[in-house]
């Protein structure tokens, strides 16, 4: 009955002789909130960037509402799995309301006038509406994140993929960016979130996947993971972390 | 003293001087120009081919593209217009004026799509991936995003290389060509002023304007585009 959203199967990604993923099943239905865990270096960057096709995945299949992802649809399928990056991206000859109203308006999804009208709701909705016609490099990187996030929601995404989203902040804008985060999920978003944060984690998921040298290893809902995780590789990972 | 200001007014003042400073100045001018032109043009496309995406069917035009921009700019630009004159173009007849363009054309573009290639990949990847996530084409990514900001990068050191191909076309003189640098030379002679000074100063002098010039609109140019970058 619970449609999914994400059906992957036997992902795997090799970077020259690296094996970075070694065949990933997994399967993400509407309304879930997944937070990948991880060591770095685990792969679960890649995971999440294999699923837009930031990274080619070199063998396996993505199947989005069912439709198998390839390099032909792959643009199409982009506007509706939104992403959020580390460091933002947010582009730099652009204004924060030309950042906004890009691709909708280029991709003919909305007109103009529609798209700087939600864009402005949106920036009031996270108090930025003062930044409308800023250039990215006048603001701080709590507010470009912020930001980013809210450009990944103009596109009212299927699913929205976090990529570390807080890693580059400073503790006071991490805050911030994770309350937006928090609203966003609250809305209903589905979502797949890579990060570091254990209490956000924690807070947030619906379902948390740990993943170890490209394999997943344990998933489960944040209560079992958190306090009875099942492998000796979680359970030495949250006595580090936690 | 005397002496030289006499030579200055025979040169400016005797029509076949002048009209020879003159005609030199328009050759330099004219094969400068249309060097600069093919220049740009066939170093974009080969800034393009560098930096577009990896795939079987760019492989080729790649290898030639380096192959290409590796033995010009490893070769000394007098021996590529000595190579055009005499083996390449060895050709009774052929207007020596457009050998003498090809070969400062060809010379160029290999410097030009450096200078592209460096412009373009100085742009951060990062605002690549955000376009591509956003579902946006290779295409539309390139003319809103990376081109403009790479246009900034590559507009000084571009300056740079109009200016060099500029000074450079003076090699012309060793295939007998009458431009600018053979016009002072020429007139300096002993058959004509029998003095070098004056006519090599003022050669001298017309290349420092036009440089100057060029300065000058470059940077106007720069100007105007760093205003995007002004910080609210």
């Amino acid at each position: 009955m619970e449609e999914k959203i994400l059906k992957i199967k036997a992902l795997k990604k090799v970077f020259g002789k690296n094996k970075v993923l070694k065949g990933i099943d997994f399967e993400l239905a509407a309304g879930e909130r997944v937070v990948v865990l991880g060591p770095s270096g685990s792969g679960k960057s890649t995971f999440l960037r294999c699923i837009n096709r930031m990274e080619e995945p070199t063998s396996g299949e993505i199947y989005f509402h069912d439709t198998l992802i390839t390099d032909k649809n792959i643009q199409k399928m982009r506007q509706d799995i939104g992403m959020v990056f580390q460091h933002f991206n947010l582009i730099n000859n652009l204004t924060v309301m030309q950042n906004l109203t890009l691709a909708p308006v280029v991709l003919k999804l909305m007109k103009e006038e529609e798209a700087e009208k939600k864009a402005r709701s949106l920036l009031r909705h996270i108090d930025l509406l003062d930044k409308a016609e800023a250039f990215p490099a006048s603001l701080s990187g709590g507010q470009k994140q912020r930001i980013a996030i809210i450009r990944a929601m103009m596109m009212d995404p299927k699913v929205l993929l976090f990529d570390e989203p807080t890693s580059a902040l400073d503790p006071e804008s991490i805050g911030d960016v994770l309350s937006l985060i928090h609203e966003v999920a609250d809305a209903g978003m589905t979502m797949m979130i890579v990060t570091h944060e254990m209490g956000f984690a924690r807070e947030i998921a619906s379902r948390v996947v740990f993943i170890d040298e490209g394999k997943i290893i344990e998933e489960g809902t944040p209560s079992e993971f958190f306090e009875h995780p099942k492998t000796p590789r979680v359970k030495e990972f949250l006595k580090k972390v936690l | 003293m005397d002496n030289f200001f006499n030579e200055i007014v025979e040169l400016f003042t005797t029509p076949q001087y002048i009209d020879s400073m003159l005609h030199g100045f328009a050759l330099t001018m004219q094969i400068a120009f249309f060097a600069i032109i093919i220049g740009l043009v066939l170093g974009t496309i080969i800034a393009l081919i560098d930096t577009a995406k990896k795939s079987k069917w760019m492989f080729l035009p790649k290898l030639i593209c380096k192959i290409y921009t590796t033995i010009i700019r490893g070769t000394p630009m007098a021996l590529q217009l000595f190579i055009m004159f005499f083996v390449i173009f060895a050709i009774r007849g052929f207007p020596q004026v457009i050998i003498a363009v090809l070969a400062f054309g060809f010379n160029s573009a290999a410097y030009v799509s450096e200078v592209i290639r460096s412009g373009i990949q100085s742009v951060d990847g990062g605002q690549t991936e955000a376009g591509l996530a956003l579902g946006l084409s290779r295409f539309t990514i390139f003319r809103k995003i990376v081109a403009p900001q790479a246009i900034k990068n590559i507009i000084p050191a571009l300056g740079n290389e109009i200016i060099t191909v500029i000074k450079e076309t003076a090699i012309v003189s060793m295939v007998g060509l009458y431009d600018l640098n053979m016009a002072a030379k020429d007139i300096g002679s002993g058959q004509n002023m029998a003095s070098y000074i004056v006519p090599m100063f003022t050669a001298a002098l017309f290349y420092l304007a036009v440089v100057y010039i060029i300065t000058f609109v470059i940077k106007c140019i720069e100007k105007r585009l760093r205003r995007s970058d002004r910080r609210i």
